[in-house]
Parts: structure tokens; sequence; C-alpha cells
């Protein structure tokens, strides 16, 4: 979308003790909150732009998906490496137990660094995220899903404008070819830690996230079953579920006006 | 020129419709199938490869492929022990050469060292030892190995085989993948440092370049139309050789084609067509372009390639509703008279820079007889005019076991890394 770029700061930051650069897209103003985002990639789309108005979004890049830095995943051994990384990231970038909202692997990630580093967020919103298993309504393998049956993936409606949006290509060739490989990558990178099943055990250190959690799913969740809030309920202490109708794996692009709706109500609260 | 007879355990008694329902690997219903037809494969493919090892083929092929229709082998290496010995038996000098263990699926490389080596033993120094990186669905689907890390699973899986068969001490291991407290196997192979080893690849710079630098053979299949893409492949291998300072010697390359002879062309399309569609449509036509290359499994430079010019993909996307003279249109066949396909092979093979021909003579639905004829027709007819191709070139095969001609490389050497 044709948003004001230069409001958008980059920021480098090295971490591992030299061991890679992360970089975080910086936006807004208001109270600190961290955006994870899902396995495709970072996007500002106009929700996370909406996001900006009232908060200061830092949006950080999983590794590998920094344009131009794509082997920094092949520094990254272990889902352990990667909460490290965050945590020391936030530290580093002087975050003082911000917002953060994730979105489906990004939901995951944003819940395992909760878990890990209990206390470390103010408040936790995960849209639609991946990270348990269920034999009875298995989540869906997206990264094995030939690109045209996606839409009809991840979308409750795949012909709704946002949809539409998401998956019409350029007619410029270089720059078709960059979003495709882009994007491939992502879900290669972000794939790394949850192929072929996107358990790592999270069950078991849910518990000692004890920051009030919001888990939203859409009603027509076709990756992710919207049975799974009950499960993440189920392990946290202080959370609550919030369901949008109409609304498959990506709310903030599907109904993102219910989404907001919910979220504020959320993050008004004590 | 070297000929290798090389064989697939395809399921072949699909349905006609088999192609519209139906995957051809991972998810493929396996109550299609009945017991005596699965036998059948099996053993007609075995009697058909010592056919091969009995017809003076140079060396006799497999590959690897689990939950997969269209060859029900997901471990090679237990066709080759068998023909290792066999052929041990019957005096056959024949190079047994499994094309893969793929080292990028494998999550236990030592038993891929150990059973190699075994082969190597068994057939008194006659294996070829193949390490393809692994097709995505089979390393990732199949055995869970992200996508991302089968090259990297590969790389170092690769290290750890060539070390296991050559360090003289046991050695630990401390791997991102597998990590051994002490690797000592026994048998090692007969041939030190390392029996002759080919990589399979579908055209990546990167796999070319590390089969040159580290003095392997390369192996290109044929199967997506070699008229559409065998040139540009053979270009890019040996432009590759060429900014190493390597010389072009044609033993380097291997060109796997699927190859039909009877006794005039149109006896070959009578005999062969409706198998040759069969293979096409419900083997290879039928695995779809995703499971080829899953997100993460090609290099992100690799992937900005392939959508920009999809051409290594050849004859691919139109497999699914091909007919016989499409395929050999497109060169995903070689089919016709001995004298036909002979020209055919020779004029590629010397274009290209081959120097060793696997034949593919048993694909599809083809039956018993027809593959039995196909493997005696090439080997009379064809084969000895294409024995000579490279005789007077100078140059010496580096990539053979020694026992069948072979000669060793000189600067290939045991060493502590492995990287031979």
């Amino acid at each position: 979308m044709s948003v004001a770029t230069d409001l958008i700061q980059e920021i480098n930051v090295e971490v591992g003790n030299g061991l890679l650069t992360m970089r975080v897209q910086k936006l807004g103003v208001g109270p600190d909150l961290v955006y994870l985002h899902p396995a495709g990639g970072l996007m500002i789309d106009p929700y996370v732009m909406s996001l900006s108005e009232r908060f200061t979004v830092y949006a950080p890049y999983f590794p590998g998906c920094v344009p131009g830095d794509p082997y920094a995943i092949h520094k990254v051994d272990s889902l352990w490496d990667a909460v490290m990384l965050y945590q020391e990231l936030f530290t580093k970038l002087g975050l003082q137990e911000p917002i953060a909202i994730g979105q489906s692997f990004g939901g995951m990630l944003a819940a395992e660094i909760a878990s890990v580093f209990p206390g470390i967020f103010s408040k936790v919103v995960l849209l639609d995220p991946i990270g348990l298993w269920n034999e009875n309504y298995p989540v869906a393998n997206w990264i094995a899903t030939p690109p045209p049956k996606l839409p009809e993936l991840l979308f409750h409606d795949p012909t709704c404008a946002g949809a539409v949006a998401m998956f019409t290509f350029p007619d410029d060739l270089d720059l078709t070819v960059e979003i495709a490989a882009g994007l491939t990558w992502a879900l290669g990178c972000t794939g790394k830690f949850v192929w072929p099943i996107p358990d790592n055990g999270l069950d078991k250190r849910l518990f000692r996230n004890t920051s009030p959690t919001l888990v939203v799913y859409g009603d027509n969740d076709k990756l992710s079953s919207p049975r799974y809030a009950d499960d993440f309920i189920q392990h946290l202490p202080n959370a609550e579920k919030a369901i949008i109708p109409n609304c498959g794996h990506i709310p903030q692009v599907e109904q993102p006006e219910a989404l907001a709706k919910v979220v504020d109500v959320f993050l008004a609260g004590k | 020129m070297k000929i290798t007879y090389f064989a697939q355990a395809a399921y072949r008694q699909f349905p006609d419709d088999f192609e519209k329902k139906y995957e051809s690997c991972v998810s493929t219903p396996y109550s299609l199938t009945t017991p005596d037809n699965v036998y059948s494969s099996f053993r007609d493919f075995m009697d058909e490869l010592m056919l091969a090892a009995r017809s003076g083929y140079d060396g006799v092929g497999v590959t690897e492929h689990a939950q997969s229709s269209y060859d029900m082998v997901p471990n090679p290496s237990l066709i080759a022990s068998t023909l290792a010995y066999m052929t041990e038996l019957e005096g056959l000098d024949v190079a047994i050469y499994p094309l893969g263990r793929s080292l990028g699926k494998s999550r236990e490389p030592v038993r891929v060292a150990e059973e190699y080596a075994m082969v190597d033993v068994m057939s008194g120094g006659r294996l070829i030892a193949g390490f393809p990186v692994g097709l995505s669905y089979d390393a990732s689907m199949n055995n869970g190995v992200p996508p991302i890390n089968v090259r990297g699973r590969f790389d170092e899986n690769l290290d750890l085989v060539l070390r296991s068969w050559s360090d003289p001490e046991p050695f630990p291991w401390n791997g991102k993948h597998s990590q051994h407290q002490s690797v000592n196997i026994w048998p090692r192979p007969l041939q030190q440092p390392r029996p002759p080893v080919y990589v399979t690849g579908i055209g990546n710079p990167r796999t070319m370049e590390m089969t040159l630098d580290r003095n392997f053979g390369f192996n290109y299949f044929g199967w997506f139309g070699y008229k559409m893409t065998g040139q540009r492949i053979f270009d890019r291998f040996w432009s590759a050789a060429e900014q190493r300072g390597l010389d072009r010697n044609p033993y380097r390359l291997a060109f796997m084609q699927i190859i039909a002879v009877a006794e005039t062309d149109e006896q070959a399309r009578r005999d062969y067509a409706e198998h040759i569609e069969y293979f096409f449509r419900k083997a290879i036509g039928s695995i779809p372009n995703e499971k080829l290359g899953l997100p993460g499994g090609i290099d992100i430079n690799g992937v900005r390639a392939l959508v920009r010019d999809p051409s290594d993909f050849g004859f691919k996307d139109k497999m699914l509703a091909a007919t016989f003279d499409e395929l050999v249109d497109a060169g995903c066949v070689i089919a016709g008279s001995p004298e036909t396909v002979r020209e055919q092979l020779a004029d590629f093979c010397k274009s290209a820079g081959v120097g060793n021909l696997l034949a593919m003579l048993n694909f599809g639905s083809l039956p018993r007889e027809l593959t039995m004829k196909n493997i005696r027709l090439f080997a009379e007819e064809v084969a000895p005019y294409l024995r000579d191709v490279w005789k007077d070139s100078g140059h010496q095969h580096h990539w053979w076991p020694e026992r069948l001609g072979g000669v060793p490389l000189p600067n290939v050497t045991a060493t502590k890394t492995g990287a031979a």
C-alpha cells in the first residue's frame, strides 16, 4: 500500500554475540508494541499501520527473511536459539514490557517467548497461532500446499478483496521474481522450526506465561482449527479467547474491523 | 562410453484414469495395488537387472524413492547388495551403481556408509556410490527433514560418509545433524580411499560446482526432455568446469535417458507407446511440482532463476496428457529402430560431452517380455555403436571402479576432513 514509507524506520541490531544482525521496522508513536510476522514474512499491512496510530510498533524480520540476508537462517539452529535471539533483541531495543501481537507462526513465536521469559510482555495477542497439535484437528501443512490452493486454505472467502490483493502479483517481472522468491524463502526459513509438525512442546510451557493473553481465531480457519483457541486457553493461566465470524486464518486481512474491535477492548482492559 | 542399465520398480497396473485422481507419491492409496502385482513388479525388476548384467552392460543402476508408486525402492542398498552377490557368483564384471542414498534425506549417514561399504566388499570392489542431495518430497515429506535443512544435511553427511570410509583411526563426530562418540565402521570399502562417487542433479549450478570441486561425477536425468533441457544443463556444467580450469573429460558426466528399441521405428511405437505414456502420465507427470521444490528446499537464488525462467523443468508441465509423439519430440524418450536410436544417442552424447549413459529400458507399465526385448536389442544393436564414442579422445575414466577398468584419480586422498 502507498503508506508514507518515510514514517518507517529500519533498525539493525547485532545479536548472538556477533552471530547475526536482526532487522526491525519501527513505526508510530505511543506505548511499545512488538509485532511478530507470520510464516510468509513481514508485511506492514493496513492493520499494522493502524496499530502504529496508537503504538510504537517494532516489527522484527525473522532471521533469513531480511531482504539481502537470506542465509542468516543457517545460523539459527533451533527454536530455542530463535527465542533467545528475540529476547536479546527486545532488550537491546530498550523495550520495557511491550505488548506483543503475533500472527500464525508469529503467534507461536510470541507464545514461546512469553513462556520462556514470563513477564517479558505486558499483554499478548495471538492471532490464529500455530504451535499446538491435536490429532482430531491437525494443523494443515501450509508449506507443502501448492500456491494456487493457498487462498482457499487461508481465507474464509478467497474472493474477498484482501485475499485477492494478497495473491495478485505486479506486472513487473523483476518485482514478481523478488516477491515470489522472498515469500517462498520466508516459508522455508520459518518452516525450519515447525516442520513436519508445528509442535515443539509448547503445551508444556504455556502455563509459565502469566501475562494477560488474548487468543483470537477466525471461526473458519482452515489452516489451524479455531478449536485450538480452547487448547491455548486451557494451558494459559490468564487468557481469554475471541472468535471472529466469517473469517479464516488471517483476521487482520479478512476482518480487520472486527479484529480491531476485540483487540482494542482487550488492550484497554486492566 | 560406459553404459549402465537403469531400472525402477514401478507399480504397473494402475487404472486408466489414475492421473486424474491421484498423485504418484506420498499420498497414493496403497489400496490400488494387489499383492500379486507388487510381487511381480519386484520379481521382474530383479530378473531384468540380472539379464542386463548378463548381457554385457557395464553397470546396473537403481534409485531411492520412498512412498513412491513409480519406484517402490525405499532403500536401493538392498537391491544393490543382492546384485553384488549374484553378479559375483556368476563372475559378471559389472558395476553396481545405486544412484541414491540421498544424503539430504538420511538421518543415519553412518548406516549409509556401512551399507555401501558392505556392497563394495560383497561385489569385490565394483560399487559406484551415488549420493543425490535428495528429492524434496522424499527428504522432507517422507523423512521429516525441514526443506531448508536438506542441503546442509547433505553437505555434512557427505563429509561424514567419506571420512568414515577412509580415516584409519576412529573419530568422534560433532555435527549439526548427527553426533557420534566414535566412528569406526566395519567393513570399509575395498576401493580406497573411496569408490567413485556420482551426484545426480537437475541443474542447480551449486550442485554442479560441488561435484566438480570434489571430483565427483555428475549425473543428469533426461526425463524432462533432453531436447528441451539437456544442452542448457550440460553447457552449464562444462562452463563451470572451464571456470575451474578442469578438462572436458566426458567421463565426468552421466546422462540417464529412457530408450525404447524395436526392430523398426513403427514396431517401437507399437511395442512401447502406451507404456511410455503410462510412465510420463502416471509416474513422473503425477508428481506435483510443489513436491519437487518445497519452500526452503531450493536456494533463494534458485527460486529467482526458476520464477524468471522455468525452462529447466522442460516438458514437465505437459506430461499429464502427453502423447508418445510429443514425448519423442521433447526428447523425453528416444525410441525407434536400432539405427534411429544409436544415431540420436551418439549425436547427443558427443555434442554434450557425455561419457556415461544410463539407459532406462524398463518404464511405466512395460511388461517383462518387452523389457527383456528392449534390454537385449539395446545390448546387441545399440551399445556396440556407442562404446567407442570417446575411445580416441585421450581421456581416462577416473569415475569408474578400478577393477572394471577405471583409473583412480591421482589426487584423491584420504583426509581428516573427508573432503576427497
